[in-house]
């Protein structure tokens, strides 16, 4: 579903060139789970961004449900967003403006997929805001903004879900809940999750784990083993 | 896993964009991200089309106003009949058509006689304006829409004492005998002609009764104008053109600017300044919009980049975005034209009383320049930065210090300006007006933006200093220059154009009031001789008149200049300048120092030729003891009251003319005899005042003894007017000419227009305080974040606040130094090559503007941030993440 290979990514900063990821080479399978873990500046985020395509890689290759993005351009890959991928921000990122119910529909109409409204609803009911819908952002509490946000990442059925460090800004009780409906959902749709977090408790719930130090893929474990140091 | 039965997103149709575009931007709206952008168009075409209404409606009223001084839209004015096809022409082409024809004659009657400046008339006149007529000499008079039926005669006031009738008794005009119907209390082109229609009372016949007169003879000294009149002015201009192409220049048909210098002058200033008007307005909108469009793009970042990730490509946001301006746009003109109407309609109404002319229905075209100027505005000021939205990185929702760097920020404002170049060029149609502009504007904002940044940088040093409220407003301000340069920048525009427009208003009717005051002699009083002027002022005293004036009045030609004579090349020039009423109604070869050759025009040849003949032309010369009135001196000295004879002051541009300098010497012919003159100074002549203006004055002694007869002005209302008819029984040889009616016309014009750029100016003020909104709401976002922390860590709201005053007042007086600056600069520009004007510094201005700056700032910036302090920190906080 998602592989690299020899990925890297440079940035020039005002004393050079800065490697945030070398040669990056992982293979994630449909349905699977998995969880980037790392320190602060280990190249977590980084490599999310490249892999769902938001970012392009100074080296290195990248296919995305068998699409090579790394011949893409941005307006291809965000076509090929718009049908294969859902997110979920630490921060968020719901449009203020809009109502906990235009959140959800946003993709869905974006995608002109018709009936967007009702989708939008059974999702919200979902995830347990079904009398929230017409709540702003700024209405809501930190835990069901995300919980609208989660709504968001399946409303268009994609098959891979990229979470960056969904939990984040959320205390433990609340995290645990974003997190659950996170997995239920996930579960039901069968989707493909790539989480980027440093919680191990969150990435324990994921079939694998991929550590990240100082941009290198520096171990990996299955669930409830340790595959390689 | 995807949805196979989904459409692909890239298949998205048209129909589902145009959805898609309506849902956000109805969403946006609601969320009030697109309020201020929709103010700011709503304020654009509303300025707009209040103000293209407004000056469409008034310019066709002034036209009209004005046509009524010609009793046509458009006249012929020969010496002979016109040819009979240029009639034809203008009947064909739809338009209404009469004639006039003026002579001087003797009018008689059983118990006495006078010369009357007779003007016949066809059954059509007048085609604009009315004849005012009563039954009983000296009273209030109503309108009427045409002149005497055959056989009638009717006869100004004065005359009727003075042939000693009344309405229904005859009078003999030459060897026919006509009844007088009715008395005139005025005719609407009353002013125009020369000699021939001013010299006596008016006695209006009908065109048929002429030839019995017998008064008309080869060779008599008549004037006949032809009088054209249509109702679409485009007409006008191809007949007019038609008969320039057809008789290659013989004929030339005149509207009211060619027929009255005066008039032009007003009308031209008027028209000036309310194009002037109209482009500051325009350009302050599009400033407002260009802000409130920045700030929505900027508030957008986020949204797009969530969009993006959401799988819309860059051009379909482009699309969205171009779709949502659209619609906004096209609401806009349909709200601004609402209230474009209503704001014109409001204004007339509660200036109706000062706007002393009949306005005719509005057109359609002030709502299409209204509409085209929403969507130049929005395509140069609103759409770039929106459009920078599409190369906003995805990557933004994970990083949120990134933003698009493809799209280059100074792209908006190369837009902005070539909108703006745009704009001004089709408002104006005029390409060097426009290059003049937009190099002094460039050059103005390079200077003024350098200027606000040593302000602004100067202004403090590292770290918030949030302790203090002056150092917090300080190391704001520096924190924010570039920000700051921007709203300086915008602030000092906005002001420096009401400045301009304030101050070019109250120099423009200053000019004009000085140019025709109240009590401006309204008669000449010519061929008066030297035995006769004690006679004269006795007469006035006796009736308590002010007698003016007496100005000895001689025919001279210049011979030698400093002792070569020039050399003659053809016949004399032809009179291709009235420059004063002197010089006209002389009716002598008297070419004035015609403005084509006027200094710095490259001299050819024929220039050349007509130099030598206006050297050697005649002129009306005097001699005076003092400087008269509305004359300056711009070189050299005006001579003390027991000078030397031998000295003359000529008019400056005259000096040019004939290429002269302070203290060459002049032979003139007087009389047939020799005169020699030095010249001891120059003058500046105000021409346009309708008093009497001489281009060269002799000291006294030098001329005095060659004869010559006297010139004077009196001003006489028109409960004296009888006094004329005294005056002239006791002094038969003198000729009175009666200016009067042409004077009211056109003080009532310049009272028009004067009212008019009053109203203009108003619209505009409206029109800058908005955009002082606009620029100030700009940065409320980050000081909404700002002051949010600086409470959350403590700072007081009197500390806040103090601070944001400071800082306005601040930003405020620079913007009002900068103001300042640009105003008088612009206003030299404005008058020294627009209005040509004479401009002087208004050092009051230097007080005023900044502190009206200050004022201004502070007083918006504080009440629009007010609220920075009384939002709860947590609310701004959670609104800002």
């Amino acid at each position: 579903m998602i592989r690299t290979s020899g990925l890297t990514k440079r940035v020039p900063t005002s004393e050079g060139e800065l490697t945030i990821l070398e040669d990056v080479d992982l293979h994630i399978e449909s349905g699977e789970s998995v969880a980037i873990v790392g320190a602060s500046g280990s190249g977590k985020s980084t490599l999310l961004g490249l892999m769902a395509g938001l970012d392009t890689a100074t080296s290195g290759e990248i296919w995305l449900d068998g699409q090579k993005l790394s011949d893409m351009d941005e307006e291809q890959r965000a076509l090929l967003r718009a049908r294969t991928v859902g997110f979920v921000f630490q921060t968020f990122q719901l449009l203020p403006s809009l109502t906990a119910l235009e959140n959800v529909m946003l993709p869905i109409e974006l995608k002109g997929d018709p009936g967007a409204g009702a989708k939008a609803r059974e999702l919200l009911d979902r995830v347990g805001l079904s009398d929230r819908w017409h709540h702003y952002p700024n209405q809501l509490s930190g835990g069901e903004q995300q919980r609208i946000a989660i709504a968001r990442a399946f409303a268009t059925r994609a098959g891979i879900l990229f979470a960056d460090e969904p939990t984040g800004n959320l205390d433990t009780a609340t995290g645990g809940k974003v997190v659950d409906v996170l997995f239920n959902l996930n579960r039901e749709f069968d989707t493909t999750l790539v989480l980027v977090t440093h919680d191990e408790r969150l990435a324990r719930k994921c079939g694998r784990t991929v550590k990240l130090v100082a941009g290198r893929i520096a171990g990996e474990e299955a669930a409830a083993e340790v595959a390689h140091a | 896993m995807p949805d196979a039965a989904q459409p692909d997103a890239a298949q998205l149709g048209a129909h589902s964009l145009l959805i898609v575009a309506w849902r956000l931007m109805w969403r946006d709206w609601r969320g009030g991200e697109l309020r201020l952008l929709f103010l700011a168009l709503v304020l654009a075409v509303t300025s707009v089309t209040g103000i293209a209404l407004f000056t469409d409606r008034l310019e066709r009223a002034l036209m009209l106003e004005s046509a009524n001084m010609l009793a046509a839209d458009r006249v012929l004015h020969t010496r002979e009949p016109a040819p009979a096809e240029i009639n034809a022409e203008a009947v064909r082409r739809g338009f209404r058509t009469a004639g006039t024809l003026s002579f001087t004659s003797m009018a008689f009657s059983d118990s006495g006689n006078m010369l009357v400046a007779a003007k016949a008339v066809s059954d059509a006149y007048p085609l604009r304006g009315e004849v005012i007529t009563t039954q009983r000499p000296f009273t209030r008079g109503a309108p009427v829409a045409h002149g005497p039926p055959p056989g009638e005669a009717w006869l100004e006031s004065r005359a009727l004492p003075a042939l000693g009738v009344e309405v229904g008794d005859q009078v003999f005009v030459g060897e026919t005998e006509l009844t007088v119907g009715a008395v005139i209390i005025a005719e609407p082109d009353r002013g125009q002609g020369g000699i021939v229609d001013n010299a006596g009372p008016r006695l209006m016949l009908h065109m048929d009764d002429v030839a019995a007169t017998n008064v008309v003879q080869l060779g008599s000294r008549v004037s006949y104008r032809s009088l054209f009149s249509h109702d679409d002015f485009d007409q006008l201009d191809e007949f007019e053109q038609w008969v320039r192409d057809t008789f290659e220049g013989n004929y030339y048909i005149r509207d009211v600017r060619e027929e009255s210098e005066e008039v032009a002058e007003a009308l031209d200033r008027a028209e000036g300044y309310l194009l002037l008007g109209s482009l500051f307005a325009v350009l302050l909108a599009g400033l407002a919009i260009a802000l409130s469009a920045r700030r929505y793009s900027e508030r957008h970042y986020d949204y797009v980049a969530i969009l993006k990730t959401l799988g819309c490509t860059s051009g379909r946001i482009s699309a969205i975005y171009s779709l949502i301006q659209l619609k906004l746009a096209a609401a806009a003109v349909l709200l601004g034209s609402v209230l474009g109407y209503l704001v014109h309609e409001g204004i007339l109404r509660a200036l109706q009383a000062s706007l002393q002319v009949d306005l005719p229905p509005p057109g359609v075209q002030p709502y299409a320049v209204g509409a085209m100027t929403a969507f130049i505005c929005l395509l140069s000021f609103a759409l770039p930065p929106l459009l920078a939205l599409r190369e906003t990185p995805p990557l933004r929702v994970l990083r949120k210090d990134l933003t698009q760097t493809r799209f280059s920020d100074r792209i908006p404002y190369a837009f902005g300006i070539g909108g703006s170049i745009l704009l001004i060029l089709w408002y104006s149609q005029d390409l060097v007006l426009t290059s003049l502009l937009v190099a002094g504007v460039a050059g103005t904002g390079l200077i003024l933006s350098l200027i606000s940044l040593v302000f602004l940088t100067s202004s403090g040093s590292a770290g918030m200093k949030a302790g203090n409220a002056w150092k917090l407003a300080m190391t704001a301000v520096r924190r924010r220059r570039r920000q700051n340069v921007l709203q300086v920048m915008v602030f000092s525009v906005t002001i420096m154009s009401l400045l301009i427009l304030g101050l070019l208003r109250t120099d423009l009717i200053a000019d004009w009031q000085a140019q025709l005051p109240e009590n401006t002699p309204n008669h000449f009083m010519m061929n008066i001789t030297g035995s006769q002027v004690d006679g004269i002022e006795a007469f006035f005293a006796d009736n308590a008149v002010d007698s003016n004036a007496f100005y000895p009045l001689m025919s001279a030609r210049v011979r030698t200049i400093n002792g070569s004579e020039p050399e003659s090349e053809g016949e004399p020039g032809e009179n291709e300048r009235g420059a004063s009423l002197v010089e006209n109604n002389q009716f002598e070869e008297a070419p004035a120092a015609d403005a084509e050759a006027a200094p710095g025009s490259g001299e050819s040849a024929e220039d050349e030729g007509r130099r030598v003949r206006g050297r050697l032309s005649r002129r009306q010369v005097t001699w005076a003891t003092d400087l008269p009135v509305d004359n300056r001196v711009t070189a050299g000295e005006w001579w003390p009251e027991n000078s030397r004879p031998g000295l003359i002051s000529v008019d400056e541009e005259y000096a040019d003319w004939l290429d002269i300098e302070i203290g060459d010497t002049m032979e003139f012919e007087i009389n047939q005899q020799f005169v020699s003159a030095e010249v001891a100074n120059f003058r500046s002549v105000r021409w346009d005042n309708m008093q009497p203006n001489f281009f060269i004055i002799f000291s006294p002694g030098t001329i005095d003894h060659l004869g010559g007869t006297f010139l004077s002005t009196v001003l006489l209302e028109t409960e004296q007017k009888l006094l004329l008819n005294d005056l002239i029984r006791q002094f038969p040889t003198i000729v009175v000419i009666e200016v009067d009616a042409l004077i009211e016309q056109i003080q009532n014009i310049i009272a028009q227009v004067s009212s008019a750029i009053e109203l203009i100016f108003g619209l505009v003020l409206v029109a800058g305080a908005l955009v002082l909104l606009a620029c100030v709401s700009a940065s409320l976002d980050e000081r909404f974040h700002e002051n949010a922390i600086l409470r959350t860590l403590g700072a007081g709201r009197k500390l806040i606040l103090t601070s944001l005053l400071i800082e306005f007042t601040f930003i405020g007086i620079v913007a009002g130094v900068i103001a300042t600056l640009g105003a008088e600069g612009g206003l030299f520009y404005l008058q020294e090559w627009v209005f040509e004007q004479d401009f002087n510094l208004h050092y009051w201005v230097w007080i005023a503007g900044p502190a009206a700056g200050a004022v201004l700032i502070a007083f918006l910036g504080v009440n629009s941030t007010r609220k920075v302090v009384n939002t709860s920190p947590l609310t701004v906080l959670r609104r800002v993440v």
